[in-house]
């Protein structure tokens, strides 16, 4: 007796629907990241920010990263639409010509740290955490250089570091994590000269650009981006113009990455860890099954056997029955046969002899 | 089957339509030609002609996308064959029709018949003439075409409406009119001229037409007759008034002199209740004073304030509101600090000016306003305001009492210099020209008549950036409220460090301070060596 492959994949799929439906599934085994009502945020304001590139330098400085090109102070930078990269954790990008705006609009770009982060989410060694400070973070010691979170990141955040032959890391900003620790404010929150970066409790945040939007109306759009993308950032933006004139996706929906990819990776651990007794209880059962029909057959061939040996014996004694009565009737009939001989050679004589006569008997 | 009867009845038609069109064009040979159309847009340029035909729409979901016409390419064209209006546009009663070879709306496959017919029927000719033409087949017209629009609404503001009183000869009747409920006919009554707009709608109600068709049969149709007759005229073509390029060319008459219909200088504002007269402003306990000929001139039409019709806010707005006001109070329409026809939804639009955003701009906007502003238009009832008094004369009194402020402290109370240096780590000190900003201020506050009724106090002004505290000659230091940034207590307030640099960043940005840039640091505070 064997399982089908098709009929296998559907018990899986059943398993990891009935483990979705039971409570929140993480893929690859979050935290649950709801569960940091006092996680730490940044709420970026494009209206205020003025392009200065502080935050780039101070970046660069307190994560100790190699030094730039070309230095900070050049603002000539900001002529190319940059992006993060191994040696780059933040970077500001300059957008002109934006209807609605007076003048040129800046926009940072640096690790939103997802509230149920798409890296953690694809990553299988568990190298990323989200932390309860909001920051998520990045283990290198476990990293396997797969680079699935450069693929998941929706924003194109991490990075790798492709000239390492030897030892290459995965690169993203930190949220200043080792500093957040020490009661420090992040490197470029704390460079920032207009505090268009405005750090604090990500609550606090969203109440702080709720009341900019109804203090200042027509300044802002009705939208704090971050809060509900892809099911929630710790760093948020708000805007005067659309996102999409400031580089920013509004195509990613509300649904937190780990989500969509919950029932399939939801089952992965499941199936480590419950294939042995799975295949156990398969086994035990398919061997049952298979000593349960051998003794019926046993138990069927056994009476087909006796009951045709009764048969074969009533066969027989009737034949012999009937074998004894043919003999009888034989012999009867060469009885009479021999008397009527004998009373033909007594012959002639007047028929019928009397019976009990001595001639009447002649040996057989 | 109904097409082929609408095309013999169409046919019937021509011959009047031909003869139509013989009669005009002798008629305007004439009386004069009209101007030639303006020049046709270079490719692929904006342009404020564009008509998307989809009149079938009202019978349901369009079959083929809508054509995407543009009327100053027809009408040139036809212009070159010494054809105008007529020949697309049927005279009705009045006027030319403003539709399309008919005079009414007429059935889904009627209207379809009356383009088809016409449209492909002069595409036709014109190519059998070997001129360039226009498409004969279904998606030659029948294309999502995008063209690019520059079309913009255009109203009759203060010096165009005076143009054409001057031009009628003060004959408002030409224009203004109103429906008799008695007989039905539309009559002119003397001083309860109205806006076009407080009956012609964007839909039509009744049987009022929508203002789009109102105003284009009534002005094209004045127009050209004008131009019929020699005089001088407006424009005929849609680019003339709908074209932002056409639009700054028209002349502008600087002093235009005041609009009568029986509006008082002064008076007191109205209050009412639902379905009630309005109180008596002796029975109120305070009083707003209006100065109703000084806001004539700030803005550009009636319509500003009165935004449906020209009757008193609390004809509509009542205190508990009412459905005529659509529900909003009195108290909204006053106070509403967004929207464009409140008092102070207009007093936030002028201090968005840059002489005024300075400051302004980083004031939060309060809805409801701050109690404290109550008093500048609010006042006591004064003394011997008897019921039934004259108003006008009241109100007179009370803004004549007022003192509007228009300085601000001597110049040697002001401080001349301000080294900000508090801060000072990578940075010296910034070096402020404090009085020659005051001063700057200063200027732009005393040319605004509203700076000079709102600014209570001659401190008023230096509140811009010592704000959140009262006025003072020697205000609280920056620095007693802004501290470490990021107090969890204070989760909104800025720290020291960037609550300078906002003010000054902000202030210069809104009163468009092109020196020195926000990225130049030194520009401010030279750097510590």
């Amino acid at each position: 007796m064997s399982i089908s492959r098709r009929r296998f994949l559907g018990w899986m799929g059943a398993a990891g629907a009935g483990l979705a439906a039971g409570g929140r599934a993480h893929a690859a085994a979050l935290p649950p990241s709801g569960g940091h009502p006092d996680a730490l945020g940044v709420l970026f304001d494009v209206t205020r920010c003025i392009g200065c590139r502080k935050c780039e330098e101070a970046c660069n400085r307190v994560n100790e990263l190699p030094p730039p090109e070309r230095p900070f102070q050049d603002l000539g930078v900001l002529q190319k639409t940059r992006r993060t990269d191994a040696r780059t954790y933040t970077v500001v990008n300059r957008y002109e010509g934006i209807p609605g705006a007076k003048g040129p609009l800046y926009r940072k770009i640096q690790c939103n740290h997802c509230l149920e982060p798409a890296c953690a989410s694809a990553c299988f060694v568990r190298a990323f955490t989200k932390n309860p400070d909001g920051a998520v973070t990045y283990d290198e010691s476990v990293c396997v250089g797969c680079r699935y979170c450069m693929i998941a990141c929706p924003f194109e955040i991490p990075t790798y570091e492709y000239d390492k032959a030897l030892t290459p890391r995965v690169m993203k900003c930190t949220f200043c994590h080792p500093r957040l620790v020490q009661g420090l404010l992040p490197g470029c929150v704390e460079a920032c000269p207009s505090e268009a970066l405005t750090f604090g409790r990500r609550r606090d945040l969203l109440r702080i650009a709720r009341e900019r939007m109804a203090q200042f109306p027509g300044r802002y759009l009705d939208h704090i981006y971050g809060e509900f993308e892809m099911g929630g950032t710790a760093w948020m933006t708000i805007s005067g113009v659309p996102f999409a004139a400031i580089g920013m996706r509004e195509d990613l929906g509300t649904t937190p990455a780990p989500e969509l990819t919950k029932g399939a990776l939801g089952v992965v651990p499941v199936v480590a860890a419950m294939w042995p007794v799975l295949l156990t209880g398969i086994y035990a059962i398919n061997r049952r099954r298979d000593r349960i029909a051998r003794e019926e057959r046993e138990a069927a061939v056994a009476a087909a056997v006796a009951r045709a040996e009764a048969e074969a014996k009533k066969k027989l004694a009737e034949a012999l029955a009937k074998a004894e009565k043919d003999k009888k009737a034989a012999i009867e009939r060469e009885v009479k046969k021999a008397l009527e001989e004998a009373a033909r050679a007594r012959g002639e004589a007047p028929a019928g002899p009397a019976p009990g006569t001595p001639g009447a008997t002649k040996p057989a | 089957m109904t097409a082929p009867r609408n095309d013999r009845a169409l046919l019937r038609l021509l011959p009047v339509a031909a003869g139509i069109l013989v009669l005009s064009a002798f008629l305007l040979g004439v009386q004069g030609a009209a101007p030639p159309p303006p020049p046709e847009p270079e490719p692929g340029r904006p342009r404020a002609d564009i008509i998307r035909i989809d009149g079938l729409r009202r019978f349901g979901k369009l079959e083929r996308p809508a054509v995407t016409y543009l009327h100053e390419k027809h009408t040139r064209a036809l212009a070159a064959r010494n054809l105008d209006c007529l020949a697309c546009h049927l005279p009705a009663e009045k006027a030319l029709s403003t539709k399309f070879k008919r005079l009414e709306d007429v059935s889904r496959e009627q209207t379809m018949a009356v383009y088809h017919t016409h449209c492909t029927g002069c595409h036709r000719e014109t190519a059998a003439r070997g001129e360039p033409s226009g498409p004969v087949s279904c998606a030659g017209c029948h294309q999502e075409r995008p063209v690019a629009s520059s079309w913009r609404d255009i109203g009759m503001d203060r010096s165009l409406h005076y143009r054409h009183v001057k031009a009628q000869e003060n004959r408002c009747e030409v224009c203004h009119h109103e429906r008799d409920p008695a007989t039905q006919k539309l009559v002119y009554v003397k001083g309860n001229e109205n806006n076009c707009r407080s009956c012609h709608r964007e839909e039509p109600v009744e049987k009022v037409r929508t203002l789009r068709q109102a105003a284009h049969e009534q002005c094209i149709d004045c127009h050209r007759k004008r131009i019929a007759r020699k005089e001088e005229s407006g424009p005929i073509y849609c680019s003339g008034c709908h074209d932002p390029a056409f639009q700054a060319k028209v002349e502008k008459v600087k002093e235009v002199p005041r609009l009568l219909r029986g509006q008082p200088d002064q008076t007191l504002v109205k209050a009412a209740r639902r379905g009630a007269p309005p109180i008596d402003p002796a029975e109120r306990a305070a009083v707003v004073a209006f100065n109703h000929i000084g806001h004539e001139a700030y803005v550009d039409t009636c319509r500003a304030c009165h935004h449906a019709t020209m009757a008193s806010c609390a004809s509509c707005h009542t205190l508990e509101g009412a459905k005529e006001g659509k529900f909003v109070t009195l108290q909204t329409a006053m106070h509403r600090g967004t929207a464009e026809a409140s008092c102070i939804g207009c007093h936030n639009a002028v201090k968005a000016k840059p002489a005024c955003a300075g400051c302004h701009a980083a004031i939060p906007v309060k809805d409801p306003p701050d109690v404290a502003g109550c008093a500048s238009c609010h006042v006591p009832r004064p003394e011997g305001l008897e019921k039934g008094a004259d108003r006008q004369a009241v109100a007179r009194r009370l803004l004549e009492a007022r003192s509007p402020v228009r300085a601000t402290y001597a110049d040697e109370e002001i401080p001349e210099n301000v080294e900000i240096k508090v801060l000072s780590r990578t940075y010296e000190g910034a070096k402020l020209p404090h009085r020659r900003i005051v001063k700057a201020l200063a200027k732009g506050a005393a040319e605004s008549r509203l700076a000079a009724a709102f600014h209570r106090d001659p401190g008023t002004l230096c509140q811009g950036c010592h704000h959140h505290s009262p006025v003072a000659k020697k205000p609280p230091a920056c620095a007693s409220c802004h501290a470490q940034p990021f107090d969890p207590r204070h989760p909104g307030r800025p720290g020291l460090q960037a609550a300078y640099h906002l003010q000054c960043m902000e202030c210069h940005r809104h009163m468009g301070v092109e020196k020195p840039v926000a990225t130049d640091c030194t520009g401010c505070h030279k750097e510590k060596r």
